[in-house]
């Protein structure tokens, strides 16, 4: 079994070898690529280009951590921009998900709150 | 202490009912909707009202309004897809929603293009009556109990004041302007439409579309890249964005004439760009222009800024490209 560490150094390893191939196969490095023009874009995307190399890596282990197959995950996070991947980043528990309509459970709890607010019901002493 | 209370007296009485205030703008938002207001007190508004009854209805199941949504949204660009395919792509169980990065990532994964349109009702009303349904995200709760929901907007009804919505369990569900103003603008109105490489919304702008197509572009076939930049550059021909990205394409395609006169073109709408000199600079080396290159090249370190490590690379090989090259023009002495 690789330990979370391992794991990182392998995938800093791989990331290394394949930025290095690329700059191989393309000769002209140099040129300025369609992302860092959109990188320059926005201050979003210029954000994002300091996070993390693992900033995906983390996603994806979040992403199985809330009930996502793996591999479904690892497959969902390479669809993502890097700009799309910090937005995520250590945001997974605060940000909107979209889910949809109350739950019933939540809507009685709620209309019960706002009685014993309104001091129509006295159901939890705290409130 | 009160000063836009009345005096004595009357303050206590009306300090008592401060929390009651309190409690209604907590639990109304009470919040102003100048959208709405502009809205409907414009004489020369939209088109009376649109509807557009093609656009398929996935009801919703459990928590999973994105994939209905998204499903929705992806079906009326002509695709078979199902809501039940979608939620492992955008679905987190944890979280019993999706995430909005999620959403876009999954359309760009079926060939589409998701543009974000602007905050505005203004921008959701012309892309509906351009016949575009729009996705948003609403939150339907008040700020302290939120009620994320994905839902599609499409129809309006500028006489009743009100959006037409696929939304949840609901077909076609009416929410007045001000509501949908209410519970949009606690996404910061985010919402977007989907378009097929060489189509464009029929509102935004030029930087918005370049950065949705160079998202797009990491996953997507040059064919289809191509089709979207140049659909873009009908609409914007001196977007130098448009046209770095083009250029870009050309060049790695190997067609460098084409990606000269792309670089070029940026170079005449904004002289001081200085990626367009540098790659203007390459693809003018591997040409055999290595003098005019050069120039370019120079140009770029000139001006300088945050990429000026490549631009001096730039420079340095052409510089050493000194000797003629033999897979290049064979008299070229520099």
């Amino acid at each position: 079994m690789l330990t979370a560490t391992m794991k990182r150094y392998v995938a800093c390893a791989l990331i290394l070898l394949f930025a290095t191939a690329g700059i191989q196969a393309s000769a002209n490095a140099a040129m300025i690529g369609t992302d860092q023009v959109a990188q320059e874009a926005t201050v979003e995307n210029q954000r994002a280009e300091l996070q993390t190399l693992f900033a995906r890596e983390d996603v994806a282990d979040q992403l199985s951590a809330m009930g996502v197959d793996p591999a479904e995950a690892q497959e969902r996070v390479a669809g993502l921009s890097d700009a799309e991947v910090a937005q995520l980043h250590g945001q997974m528990e605060d940000l909107p998900a979209g889910a949809g309509a109350l739950g019933t459970i939540a809507l009685v709890l709620l209309i019960l709150i706002l009685l014993d607010i309104a001091g129509a019901t006295d159901i939890f002493p705290r409130v | 202490m009160f000063p836009y209370l009345p005096k004595a007296g009357n303050c206590t009485w009306r300090l008592r009912h401060v929390p009651f205030f309190i409690l209604l703008l907590l639990l109304t938002g009470c919040a102003a909707t100048p959208q709405t207001d502009a809205l409907l007190s414009s004489e020369s508004g939209p088109e009376d009202k649109e509807e557009l009854q093609s656009v398929p209805f996935f009801p919703q199941e459990d928590y999973q309004c994105g994939p209905a949504a998204l499903a929705t949204l992806l079906a009326d660009s002509g695709l078979n897809v199902t809501p039940d395919e979608l939620v492992p792509k955008v679905y987190v169980p944890e979280r019993k929603g999706s995430f909005q990065v999620e959403m876009l990532a999954a359309a760009r994964g079926y060939g589409r293009i998701p543009y974000e349109i602007a905050p505005e009702l203004t921008a959701v009303i012309d892309e509906v009556s351009a016949g575009n349904p729009v996705l948003v995200l609403q939150n339907l709760g008040p700020d302290w109990f939120p009620q994320w929901h994905y839902a599609v907007v499409v129809g309006y009804d500028m006489t009743q004041g009100e959006f037409i919505l696929r939304s949840g369990e609901i077909e076609r569900r009416e929410t007045s302007f001000k509501v949908f103003e209410n519970t949009w603008r606690r996404s910061k109105f985010w919402g977007f439409v989907l378009l097929e490489p060489g189509e464009l919304p029929a509102t935004g702008s030029e930087k918005p579309y370049f950065l949705a197509v160079s998202t797009y572009m990491e996953h997507a076939p040059e064919s289809d890249v191509l089709k979207a930049l140049q659909a873009g550059l009908r609409r914007w021909p001196d977007s130098k964005y448009l046209l770095m990205a083009v250029g870009n394409l050309y060049a790695q395609q190997q067609k460098l004439p084409e990606a000269a006169s792309a670089f070029e073109r940026v170079i005449e709408v904004a002289p001081d760009y200085a990626p367009a000199h540098n790659n203007l600079a390459w693809v003018l080396g591997e040409q055999g222009q290595v003098a005019k290159a050069k120039q370019h090249a120079s140009q770029a370190v000139k001006l300088g800024g945050r990429n000026l490590p490549q631009y001096k690379l730039t420079l340095e090989a052409l510089n050493k490209l000194k000797v003629p090259d033999s897979h290049r023009s064979t008299n070229n002495k520099e």
